[in-house]
């Protein structure tokens, strides 16, 4: 009896330090990779060029980037955003609070890496997605949101996140 | 003496409405209760450590404006509450649900403080 509880006292309090250390060096990021999944939220809005944006088509994988001209993290992820377009993946940008002309000009100088952006100023789609601030990505399957990053997107955030999500949306499908 | 007083005098008259972002007018002190104690129990989820009454991130006070929104429509605390946690996820209510994991959330402690203690005192008999 004596010696368990002697050993008790020697575990514990290391058991309380691995889970804390390990609670505290998790990534952050790890949070997003239990997201539960949802539908996309309706809207009525129209894309940079003017038009309206009839019935997002969500099917198959898509990604849903947030990004704005005023926003310098987007800039970081832009370059990678562009890679991900020359692999062939559909991306949707969201535009998130700012101004049509603005927005085009950032997107003629620094290049297009979206299928499309939805124009939305005053930020009501993005609010009923969660959108925090930009940039956010969102990973799309199948017309329901999967995933989500908060922050620049990166290749390591791609392939630890958003790659096995897509993966097992393969598998399930 | 008159240029300087009225240079204050100025001061008073004209930075509240410049300056005042938003001022929050209510039909009557109930909503304006509910609504401040919405706003100091849901997180800001820009900056995880403080609630959306005590930020002025841009999400807050979109946030704060929705609040404020569904309070004069005379949505109850819990249906706001709702309405915000299924965008911004369980995580904005700084006073979490009793439900699924929250379980070991809020009595956790208690069931750790009772374990140490019944280590302590079979300790002591022995």
């Amino acid at each position: 009896m004596n010696q368990s509880l002697r050993l008790l006292i020697v575990i514990l309090p290391i058991l309380i330090l691995v889970f804390f250390a390990k609670v505290l060096l998790l990534d952050e990021d790890i949070k997003f990779s239990n997201f539960e999944s949802k539908n996309f939220p309706a809207f009525e809005l129209n894309d940079l060029n003017g038009d309206p944006v009839k019935a997002l088509s969500l099917d198959g994988i898509k990604l849903v980037n947030v990004w704005a001209s005023w926003c310098i993290t987007c800039l970081v992820e832009h370059p990678f955003l562009t890679k991900l377009g020359e692999k062939n993946i559909q991306i949707i940008g969201l535009n998130y609070k700012d101004s049509d002309f603005k927005a085009n000009a950032w997107l003629e100088k620094y290049g297009n890496p979206y299928l499309f952006s939805i124009y939305d100023p005053r930020g009501d789609l993005a609010f009923d997605l969660g959108v925090t601030g930009a940039p956010e990505s969102y990973l799309i399957v199948n017309n329901q949101i999967v995933g989500h990053i908060q922050g620049e997107m990166n290749q390591t955030k791609w392939e630890t996140i958003f790659l096995p999500l897509i993966t097992k949306a393969k598998q399930g499908s | 003496m008159i240029k300087k007083s009225f240079i204050l005098f100025s001061f008073f008259i004209l930075s509240p409405p410049v300056f005042n972002q938003m001022v929050y007018e209510f039909e009557d002190s109930l909503q304006e209760k509910r609504f401040y104690s919405l706003i100091s129990e849901i997180r800001c989820p820009k900056c995880t450590s403080g609630s959306i009454a005590s930020s002025d991130a841009p999400v807050s006070r979109d946030l704060k404006n929705k609040v404020y929104e569904l309070v004069l429509d005379g949505s109850t605390d819990m249906e706001i509450k709702t309405y915000v946690s299924e965008r911004f996820g369980n995580f904005s209510d700084y006073r979490p649900s009793l439900e699924g994991p929250n379980y070991f959330l809020w009595f956790g402690p208690f069931i750790f403080l009772t374990l140490m203690l019944s280590i302590f005192f079979v300790k002591r008999r022995v």
